[in-house]
Formats: C-alpha cells, structure tokens, sequence
C-alpha cells in the first residue's frame, strides 16, 4: 500500500531539510535560548532568594530596633527613679547640711555673746575697783589734810618697819 | 440572549442546507463522468502530490518543480506539464504520472520502451513543499527567539515570542531536563528542534489551505527519518553499560549462554523503539486528517442520494469534523510532545549509569512509561 511506503524523494528531502534546520539551530539558536532561559530562571531564583534574605534581615532589624527601643525605655523609667532618689537624697543632704551649719552658726553666735559677757563683766569690774580706788583715795587725802593724824600714821608705819624696836 | 441564540441557530442551520444543495449541484455534474470515489479523493489528501491545490478550484493546482534522475540524467521542469495526465517529453526522456492502473499510481514515471520505469524522484512535492515552509517557519522562529534573547539578555519576551519561549521553557524544563539531567545541554539541541518541527508540521496539516493542508507528518518518510535521527542520537552516543545491557543482560545465566535469547530481544529492541516512534506519529496524524475527510465526504455522498439527507448530514458533519480538528490541535501537540519525550527517554536510557547517584528516580520513572508505552 503506498501509505506505508516511504517515498524516496520525500525521505531525501526530509533529511537534507531536518538536518539544516538541526544544524543552523543547534548552531545559532538553542544554545542561546537555553543558556539564556537558564539563567535568568537562575536569576529569579537568586532574586527570590535575595528578596527572602532582605525581608528577613528587615524584619531581624526591626525586632532589633523594637528590643532596641524598649531598652532604652527601660533604662530611661530607671534613670528617671534614680534621679528622683537622687533629688530627695540631694534635698535631704542639703537640709541636713543647712541644719548643720545653722547649729554651727547657732553655737559660734552662743559663744561670741558668752564671750563679749565675760568682757563686759570684767570691763565693768575693772571699772568699778577703778572708782573703788578713786573713792578710797579721796577718802584718804581728805583724812591726811590734819598733820597731827598724819604724824600719827607714819609714826605708827615707822614703828612697824624698825626691825629694832 | 435565548432568542439571540436560536436566531444564531436558525441562520446556520439555514446557510448549511443551502450550502448543501448547491454543492449537489456540481456533484451531479460530476456523476455524467462517474460517481464519486472516496477512496481516491481520501488517498488524494492524505498522500503527496505533483502540484498544490487551490481553494475552491479543482481543475488548477500551483504547479511545482519536478526534478529527477532518468535514464539520462537530471530533469527538471514544471509540474504543470504533467497535469490531467499529460505526456511531457523533456530532451529525449518521456515522463507521465502513474495513471490509476499503474503500479506507479500517481507517481512520476520514465516511459522507456513503452513501459513505465520509476526514476529517482527528487521532484519538490507538495509535501516537500510544505516541508521547505515549516523548516522556514521553525527556523525563523527560533531565529527570531535566539537574536531577541541575544539583544536582552535578562529579558522575558512578551506577546507571540513569550508564547513561543513558554513552549521551549515547558519543554526543556518539563521534559529534557529532568530525563536528561545533566545530559540535557548536549541532546536538548535535538530533542527541542525536533518538537517544534513536529508541532508546527502538525499544525500547518491542519491549515486547509496553501500554506498548510500537506498531510506531512501523517507521511511515513518524514516520521521514518524523524525515529532514525533518535536512532542515531540513542546509538551513537549510548554509553558502555547501555551496549553491556543489550548484549549481556543482568538475567539468569540460562537466557544468555547456549542460546542468546535476552541479547535478540534486546537488539529486536533497539529497532522496535524507533518503529514505534515512526508508527505512532504517522498513525495518528494520518488518523486525524482522515477523519476529517471522511465526514466531509459524507456530505457529498448523502446529497448525492437526496438534498434533505445532504442538508441534514452536512449539519452533522460539520460539526462533527470541527470537533475533530479542534481534536486534532490537541493532538497535534500532544504528539509532538509524545515523540520528543520518547526521544528523551531514549537517549536518556543509553546514558543511565553516568549519573546513578543523582538520576535515579527519574529513569526508573522513564523506564516505567516506555514500559506502558512501547
């Protein structure tokens, strides 16, 4: 039957067609095709690879900036109590201080007055036997004005300073 | 929308029968010469021709070189010369087509001496023909694909070259690649032309008219050279354990030694494969453009016995062989994905132990389809 025949022209042709057409595109074609088909699919798969890494790195350093953020609240609620702690400290160290400097100024003020007392009792004794004297002294003149009883008087200290009598 | 589409219904139904009985009309023109014959106008498609014929014109065909070999040397001249039969006598060589008698039906025949001697035909057929197209189409294609991706590098082709780029893609990756592995660059060559030449020879088949109509691949001679490339790509390049399976197999020792019963099997084998390959895509693709013929036909025979059976058949058969060439395109592509993949297959079993440790699986997988399939 001729259908199953193969018919010589036809198979001559077939091979000098096919064997063009294999060698201009083994030659010209398939080669870029598919190393470019390749690596592009390489490229998408590093691009979805890349992609991944960046998002997860995105996402690390977002939970980094997150702990990042609640630390530094942390430590600022702490640095906040530590000087609130500190103030009171500070107050209470300045009252104390201030109280004790007030006693000071208290004690040297009780001191001074205790001293310019003292002075001023001994300035006014000083001054009292000073009239004392001066008393005394007119007191005496006005007696040894009669020579009769100053005759007596030193008659009576010669008396005591003889040693032979 | 229901009314819009009775409407539709009714005017095909309508241009159908009309289409019917004045197609009866030069039918029984035709049966003063005779009636018509099925057969021949069948054969008429499916097998080659000297010219190509011409829509809605029966007595032209564009005519093609003939170019042959005869008793004296190479002729060439127009095909139209031999059209209708015609005797041409070109320098001191007569040629003639086989007429229906002849053992060269329809052929190219030298009359030498009064009786008919066939010369080497190397004539640019219709199928030839249409050869020469879908190499140019598959070529330039390819060509087209190949400069754009040399111009772009990292760029996706969009529209027609992307569709055509998803094909080689779905191919390289889906079957190539993973039968081959890393065999695949050195066969994918190969392997990738011979699917978009299948599928675009499938295709244009399908084309009723000029460019396309040759019923190539449904061609024993083009699906025979096809399974001996494969052939030569399996044998060539088969690998020492290929060649120690085919001659000592791993059977018991009783199957080799006093008579080599495994080693014919196997070599029986090595051509069955290609056989296989040739048969199947020549069966199918024949099948497909026979089918579609033949329900064309049936329109012609049933108005030849009334225009009523004629009307109503031509409605069946319409769209009964739009159907199948819908069908057809399935096939057509499934086909060219078939072959290649055998191919693959193939080759990829002449090269089995190379890689063990990274391709096993997957030849086990493709040992197990030639299994069903061969």
């Amino acid at each position: 039957m001729e259908l199953f025949t193969p018919d010589f022209g036809l198979v001559f042709w077939m091979f000098v067609a096919f064997g063009i057409l294999f060698l201009a595109l083994w030659k010209y074609a398939w080669p870029v095709i598919l190393r470019s088909v390749d690596s592009r699919a390489d490229l998408i798969d590093k691009g979805v690879e890349y992609a991944q890494d960046a998002k997860a790195q995105l996402d690390n350093a977002r939970a980094e900036a997150e702990s990042y953020l609640s630390e530094a609240r942390r430590q600022q609620a702490d640095i906040l109590r530590e000087a609130d702690k500190m103030k009171t400290q500070i107050i209470e160290q300045a009252r104390s201080a201030a109280q004790a400097e007030a006693q000071k100024v208290m004690d040297n003020a009780k001191l001074q007055i205790a001293q310019q007392q003292k002075e001023a009792q001994q300035h006014f004794r000083n001054q009292v036997s000073e009239f004392a004297l001066d008393i005394a002294g007119k007191i005496v003149h006005n007696q040894m004005q009669q020579d009769a009883s100053q005759k007596k008087l030193v008659e009576s200290l010669l008396d005591q300073i003889d040693p032979a009598k | 929308m229901i009314s819009r589409f009775k409407h539709i219904i009714l005017l095909m139904l309508l241009a159908v029968v009309s289409v019917g009985v004045s197609a009866s009309e030069p039918e029984k023109a035709d049966s003063a010469e005779g009636k018509i014959n099925p057969k021949e106008i069948i054969f008429g498609h499916l097998l080659d021709g000297y010219g190509w014929e011409v829509p809605f014109d029966h007595h032209h065909r564009i005519p093609l070189p003939v170019i042959c070999y005869a008793s004296d040397g190479f002729h060439c001249f127009s095909s139209a010369r031999l059209d209708h039969g015609a005797v041409y006598r070109d320098g001191d060589c007569t040629f003639t087509i086989g007429g229906a008698e002849s053992k060269y039906k329809g052929k190219l025949v030298e009359i030498v001496d009064g009786t008919e001697v066939r010369p080497w035909d190397f004539s640019i057929t219709k199928n030839v023909c249409a050869l020469f197209i879908c190499i140019l189409v598959v070529g330039g294609v390819m060509l087209w694909l190949a400069s754009f991706l040399r111009k772009h590098p990292y760029k996706a082709p969009r529209k027609g070259l992307g569709a055509v780029e998803a094909v080689v893609t779905f191919v390289y990756d889906g079957v190539v690649k993973p039968i081959l592995g890393p065999q695949a660059r050195r066969f994918a060559p190969y392997l990738m032309t011979v699917f978009f030449f299948i599928l675009v020879m499938n295709l244009l088949g399908l084309v009723v008219i000029f460019p396309g109509g040759a019923n190539l691949t449904g061609n024993i001679a083009v699906t025979l050279v096809l399974s001996v490339c494969t052939f030569i790509a399996t044998n060539f390049f088969g690998n020492k354990h290929y060649w120690k399976e085919i001659f000592w197999p791993d059977v018991p020792l009783w199957l080799k030694v006093p008579l080599p019963i495994m080693p014919v099997i196997e070599i029986f084998g090595m051509f069955t494969k290609p056989a296989a390959l040739t048969v199947r895509l020549f069966a199918n693709m024949m099948g497909g453009h026979m089918i579609v013929i033949t329900l064309m036909l049936l329109i012609f025979i049933f108005s030849a016995m009334s225009p009523v059976a004629g009307g109503a058949s031509t409605v069946v058969s319409l769209m009964f062989s739009i159907f199948m060439l819908l069908i057809d395109v399935l096939v057509s592509f499934i086909q060219a994905y078939v072959f290649t993949m055998l191919s693959t297959i193939f080759i990829g079993l002449a090269h089995e132990h190379e890689h063990e440790e990274d391709g096993h699986g997957e030849h086990s997988i493709g040992k197990e389809i030639v299994d069903t399939l061969v």
